[in-house]
């Protein structure tokens, strides 16, 4: 595989043995992960699964009560959102969570917010408004105003404005019409090509496994499966789940 | 005529060191959730700040030109006060935020009482009203009946100058955008990378600093301060801020131009008991807020900052 940006050379994502829980009720009991540059690695789950608050203990939102989280070599179990996001995490979160009163632009910056070099911001919205000719027509317009289809373009390209190493999308496909829905697999693939590792959530599990080089499968907090896609598609507990 | 232009001169006085108290509420409403009842005495500790600055500076430089005593003692207050929002929102509104949002009320009513107190007791003499320098020289400008002050003339242009740097800081900085994903989704903003504890901390510094001038501006226009104070003028800007629309820092300045404009009126129409103009201007901001309960200029989905 070739590699000229350099970004496949970090050290995965190991989630190794985390128990998350909100007050008394655990939600997460002894979850284990590898998330390896330069792949799709997906997390597929029934609602309630544990899958959000997986995310969120990654990004230091919900830290572990026990077990660590490393990434890139460093251990990043209890740090700030904001200094798990320094490491070159990013991610677009579930219901896109685009900023309702700030323009197109202005969102897309919000991406970049830790980046200071005004060349490689600039050069960075420029390669999101290629990816979404879209938003460069629209970026004065304050994001609350647009449809459903440009917030999530406008959240997508804001995840990926801080060129991350390691990007985590959550329920991308949630309220898109069909044909957003395969545009959005064409992208996440592309962000993947062009050498983000992504941890993608999703529902969508037929189209979720074609693209996906690996994947697990949370129930009730605890990781069921985990495999390439097509041990996944004959794994008892997925057909169950998910093929009938 | 003469009268009626002097008292709208005072209003617009009046209207700005209410526009720059309100400025805080709105701004700490809209990062945090909260309402800082100890606002309107963080005004007041500005006063006092800005006393024993000049009371310091008097005694030490004796012959300092007006100009340079009146940009140290608002430097001074500005600071210290910035100082005393930094702490208080480190040590006691962040952890609040882990319990009811009531208890953040209580908290800050206490402060404020504390704050109140702390000075009676500890201020040389704290008690009694203090009477406060006029740090500018005393030019005015005479046609007919009204009378121009040249140090309101100024203070107002102060006021003016500090609303446009707040809007350039809002809008135009790296600061100003953390501080407005912060108050549109909190959680967002952290996700995008932004520092949440330091933004809280500098929009605490930066509403308060913004007390601090409304405070020194109230000492020099009324040419005396007391403990209690910041009481009828905490009431007044958070007033003002839910007058246009909590967390709207343009509804938060036309509010406290509104709310000066009340009093005028109360005191234009009620002569003979100038007093009442409070109680006018307060039962007027009751039925503006029974009409508009979300603000004058907010939209129904409440709009932050």
């Amino acid at each position: 595989m070739t590699d000229p940006g350099g970004k496949f050379r970090f050290k995965p994502l190991f989630i190794d043995g985390i128990h998350v829980a909100y007050g008394k009720a655990g939600v997460l009991s002894d979850v284990s992960m590898e998330i390896l540059p330069g792949r799709i690695t997906c997390l597929l789950g029934a609602n309630g699964a544990g899958k959000s608050t997986l995310i969120r203990a990654v990004l230091g939102l919900t830290p572990p009560r026990q077990g660590s989280i490393a990434f890139d070599g460093m251990d990043i179990t209890g740090a700030p959102t904001h200094a798990i996001v320094g490491k070159g995490i990013a991610c677009i979160p579930e219901g896109r969570r685009i900023f309702p009163k700030m323009s197109a632009q202005e969102n897309l910056l919000m991406g970049a917010f830790q980046e200071r070099s005004k060349e490689l911001i600039r050069a960075r919205l420029e390669k999101v408004y290629g990816l979404f000719p879209r938003l460069a027509e629209r970026r004065a317009q304050l994001a609350g105003t647009m449809s459903g289809g440009e917030q999530a373009m406008v959240s997508i390209g804001r995840g990926l404005m801080s060129a991350p190493k390691l990007l985590i999308i959550d329920e991308p496909s949630l309220g898109l019409s069909p044909a957003l829905v395969n545009e959005n697999f064409r992208i996440i693939r592309r962000i993947c090509e062009e050498g983000t590792a992504v941890f993608l959530v999703e529902q969508n599990v037929r189209q979720t496994l074609a693209i996906a080089h690996y994947g697990y499968v949370l129930s009730q907090g605890r990781v069921v499966a985990g495999g390439l896609p097509a041990e996944l598609k004959e794994n008892e507990q997925v057909r169950k789940a998910y093929f009938g | 005529m003469d009268l009626l232009l002097q008292y709208c001169l005072n209003g617009l006085m009046l209207g700005m060191m209410y526009a720059l108290v309100a400025v805080g509420f709105t701004l700490f409403f809209g990062v945090l959730d909260v309402i800082v009842f100890s606002h309107g005495d963080t005004v007041m500790i500005g006063s006092f700040a800005g006393l024993a600055t000049y009371w310091w500076l008097h005694s030490t430089y004796p012959g300092l030109p007006a100009g340079w005593a009146v940009l140290l003692v608002l430097l001074a207050a500005a600071a210290t006060v910035a100082l005393l929002g930094i702490i208080v929102a480190d040590a006691m509104i962040v952890p609040l935020r882990k319990g009811p949002a009531l208890n953040t009320l209580l908290a800050t009513m206490m402060l404020g009482t504390v704050l109140r107190e702390s000075i009676r007791l500890f201020f040389p003499d704290g008690s009694n009203p203090q009477t406060f320098p006029a740090l500018l020289p005393g030019w005015s400008w005479r046609g007919g009946n009204l009378i121009l002050r040249f140090d309101n003339l100024v203070l107002f242009c102060g006021g003016a100058l500090i609303i446009f740097l707040v809007h350039m800081i809002i809008n135009r900085t790296r600061l100003g955008m953390a501080i407005r994903a912060v108050a549109q989704d909190e959680e967002a903003a952290r996700i995008m990378g932004v520092n949440f504890r330091f933004v809280v901390l500098a929009t605490f510094a930066l509403g308060s600093a913004v007390a601090a001038f409304a405070g020194v501006m109230n000492g020099m226009y009324y040419s005396e301060i007391n403990f209690s104070v910041g009481l009828l003028l905490g009431a007044i800007g958070f007033s003002a801020a839910v007058i246009g629309g909590l967390g709207n820092i343009y509804g938060a300045i036309l509010g406290g131009f509104i709310f000066a404009f009340l009093q005028t009126i109360g005191a234009v129409a009620i002569p003979f008991a100038s007093a009442y103009k409070d109680v006018f201007a307060f039962g007027a901001v009751i039925l503006i807020m029974a009409w508009r309960p979300t603000g004058l200029i907010a939209e129904p989905s409440s709009q932050r900052v």
